[in-house]
């Protein structure tokens, strides 16, 4: 307060200060851009860079074979193993390493087998999580529950890239509820939309299989084979590997869907007899076929689908 | 109210002669919600709004991750966003705002009514509706002012003698006692025997502006009329100027002084006051109080006071409607009020304090939350930063930001209080003065709390 204006002024008062601040001898970091969200391109199946682990073992098991036989040729013409041990030493090294490989392949599907199991386990928390909005749960928890789950996911899977993006639009204010409705934003909805996808895709490509294949044992064949490849697609949108064995329940899925494939092949076969054997006749028990592929195709994805989601 | 009922009619079936099915969406699947945003002076209204068109755009033009709370507008729906002039209104110097931001300065504080229209444009998923409407608009209508107006707009209830006796008891109390003396002085020492000539009433008025003024300085929130603080107020209170007077004056109704300021007084009220009520606060369904906590932390414990005292008495400004006839009769949408009260610049203290300082603004609202009590409102409060200036600190208890001579510093806060009791008397937490960071953009699309509101406010209660 200005002491000319008057002695009868009020004094303004002197306040504490309940802030200390220091000058520091460093930059202020630069904030970045968040990410584009339409930079959402995820592939299927990625370029794989060099030789991979799957080749090699198949590379190293053909190797060995001959390998085998090259010995074998070589032994009986020598008949002296002691004389040769060389040879023995190198079809020995490439004998070992496909059984290193092989061992290592049958590790990585026990697994994916136990990943399912805990996958199915997390998702069932995630799913009463939600339908609380994480009631009594503190964000920290709820955190702590979303990166355990997040990290689970296999590098290069779309679940990895959606945690990519839920992670970096993660802020430290949010709330329980706040934090699961961005993971059901960014993770568990685009999952579940990407996943039914390359079901829907994967039923249309089995359905035209089913509809080309000359005969039942071929079209069973490539049923097996779509099968196999539906399942190992849609989790890898999910980021989980349930293995080539995968889970009990998706085997016997599948068992069911080539046993009813089977009856609808012998029923339509017999449909196509009572006809006669004319090309519309052919036309009609392939469409039927190509329709029952499809469609017992989406049932193998909707069930892995209730399993994973 | 019936010629705006056939008009409105008229209106839709004129739309409807023409349909296509683009035009078949225009009229049907269009979304108007009007945003009033109502804040006292320097609460941060201008910086808000060019953060949420620069969200809002980042987000839908370029794509980038922000606004993840915002689950009503999901990235994916958005096909396009552009801004629309609202008929009448100055439209928002966004990009004026950019410019200054980019020059590191604060955009200009607002000094005249600006309006402008957001307008989202979302693709539709239904997959009959896909067809029929490909697509549907939300269109979001803002208006930022002055907020010198709405400080003003509480006169319009009074009588002069009133709002004289009220406003001279008000500058005897309080911090503003300590800002008012001169003024005082000065009307000890005038001769209110003269005659009140343009030049005396000039003379007066520009001693009580000086007041005005050096309060608004000071942190002081209620200060009317606001209107006289505004060099470029469309009202001219160099002619039609006005003061509060001592009660041996207003007391007496045949006094020259009293007849020539009641005059005046009039005067504002008719021709300033009522028209500005009824284009800027007309009715509307979303209202978003901003409160600038920081004037008060910044000062003492009376500030805070009189800070909530200044709300409670402008609790009645805020107009609480329903949707347009059109929806609430044809359409059957009864829509609940929803009421914002948002304190801003939320990053300046330290982020473990956020919780007290949320405490502090529910605590500040209570009087005028009590003015809607027997009312459809549906109420929440908000921490938002429109842009975050801050970094973590060392500590739970520090925060970084380069302050106004360009040094990158580090302030340590002792714990904020969690009520207006708690606020030790004779203490205060000073504001931190912070520079624009050049990296702007960037911390905008960072700033939190936005995407909160917008769902709250525009979100069916999920």
């Amino acid at each position: 307060m200005s002491g000319k204006s008057s002695e009868n002024a009020p004094s303004r008062p002197e306040y504490k200060t309940k802030v200390t601040t220091q000058t520091l001898n460093i930059a202020q970091p630069e904030t970045k851009l968040p990410k584009q969200i339409t930079e959402d391109v995820w592939e299927l199946e990625t370029a794989s860079t060099g030789v991979s682990l799957g080749s090699a073992t198949l590379g190293l098991g053909v190797l060995s074979v001959l390998g085998f036989f090259v010995f074998d040729a070589y032994t009986t013409l020598t008949a002296s193993m002691a004389q040769h041990p060389i040879g023995t030493s190198v079809v020995g090294a490439m004998l070992a390493g496909f059984v290193g490989c092989f061992s290592f392949l049958s590790f990585r599907e026990w697994r994916g087998y136990k990943q399912v199991n805990t996958a199915m386990h997390d998702a069932k928390q995630l799913r009463d999580m939600l339908a609380n909005k994480g009631a009594n749960l503190s964000p920290s928890k709820v955190s702590s529950i979303l990166n355990k789950h997040g990290k689970r996911f296999s590098k290069d899977s779309y679940a990895a890239h959606c945690f990519e993006r839920y992670s970096q639009q993660r802020q430290s204010d949010m709330t329980s509820a706040e934090l699961l409705g961005l993971y059901e934003d960014t993770v568990l909805t685009p999952v579940q939309e990407k996943a039914q996808k390359v079901l829907n895709k994967e039923s249309v490509t089995a359905g035209s299989l089913a509809f080309i294949s000359p005969n039942n044992l071929i079209q069973t064949l490539a049923v097996v084979w779509i099968s196999f490849r539906t399942i190992r697609r849609m989790a890898k949108v999910y980021g989980l590997r349930p293995g080539t064995a995968g889970n009990w329940k998706l085997l016997k899925v599948l068992a069911q869907n080539i046993a009813a494939q089977g009856i609808f092949d012998l029923a339509t076969d017999e449909v196509a007899n009572q006809i006669g054997g004319s090309l519309s006749a052919k036309f009609m028990e392939n469409s039927a076929e190509a329709i029952a592929a499809g469609a017992l195709n989406a049932r193998l994805g909707r069930a892995l689908i209730k399993l994973l989601k | 109210m019936q010629n705006t009922i056939a008009s409105s009619l008229m209106g839709k079936t004129r739309a409807i002669a023409s349909l296509t099915s683009n035009t078949l969406a225009d009229v049907f699947s269009k979304e108007t919600h009007r945003f009033t945003i109502t804040g006292l002076s320097r609460s941060g209204k201008s910086m808000l709004f060019t953060s949420l068109i620069t969200l809002l755009k980042s987000r839908s033009e370029e794509g980038l991750a922000c606004l993840p709370l915002l689950r009503y507008l999901p990235p994916s729906r958005v096909l396009d966003m552009h801004i629309e002039p609202i008929e009448g209104y100055k439209p928002f110097p966004h990009l004026k705002n950019i410019e200054s931001l980019e020059a590191g300065d604060w955009p200009e504080a607002t000094e005249e009514a600006y309006g402008f229209k957001l307008v989202v444009r979302l693709k539709q998923t239904a997959s009959i509706k896909r067809h029929l409407m490909p697509h549907s608009d939300v269109v979001f209508e803002f208006i930022d002012y002055p907020g010198e107006w709405i400080t003003d707009i509480p006169m319009l209830n009074k009588t002069y003698a009133h709002w004289s006796d009220s406003a001279w008891a008000q500058l005897s109390s309080g911090p503003q006692q300590y800002y008012a003396h001169a003024w005082k002085q000065v009307v000890n020492a005038f001769d209110f025997e003269q005659t009140p000539t343009p030049e005396l009433i000039q003379q007066l008025v520009s001693h009580y502006r000086d007041y005005l003024i050096k309060a608004k300085a000071n942190g002081i929130s209620l200060l009317q009329p606001g209107s006289f603080l505004l060099e470029s107020s469309d009202f001219n209170w160099q002619d039609f100027g006005f003061t509060p007077l001592p009660s041996s004056i207003t007391s007496d109704v045949s006094h020259l002084w009293y007849r020539a300021f009641e005059k005046h007084y009039s005067a504002f009220q008719k021709d300033w006051l009522t028209p500005l009520k009824h284009s800027i606060f007309k009715e509307t369904d979303k209202q978003i109080i901003l409160v600038d906590l920081f004037e008060g932390l910044n000062h003492s414990r009376q500030h805070l006071y009189q800070l909530k005292e200044t709300l409670s008495h402008l609790a009645d400004t805020f107009v609480y409607g329903q949707s347009g006839w059109f929806s609430r009769t044809v359409l059957r949408k009864q829509q609940i009020g929803k009421v914002a009260f948002v304190a801003t610049k939320s990053d300046l203290i330290p982020e473990n304090q956020q919780q007290n300082l949320l405490s502090l603004l529910t605590q500040v609202t209570e009087g005028a939350r009590a003015r809607f009590n027997d009312k459809p409102i549906q109420f929440e409060h908000f921490l938002v930063s429109a842009m975050q200036v801050t970094d973590e600190g060392a500590n739970k208890d520090a925060i970084r930001y380069t302050n106004n001579d360009g040094q990158y510093v580090e302030s340590t806060f002792e714990p904020l209080p969690k009520t207006l009791k708690e606020m030790e008397e004779g203490s205060h937490f000073p504001v931190p003065s912070v520079n624009v960071p050049a990296d702007f953009k960037a911390r905008i699309l960072a700033g939190k709390g936005i995407d909160r509101l917008l769902q709250f406010l525009l979100g069916k209660g999920e």
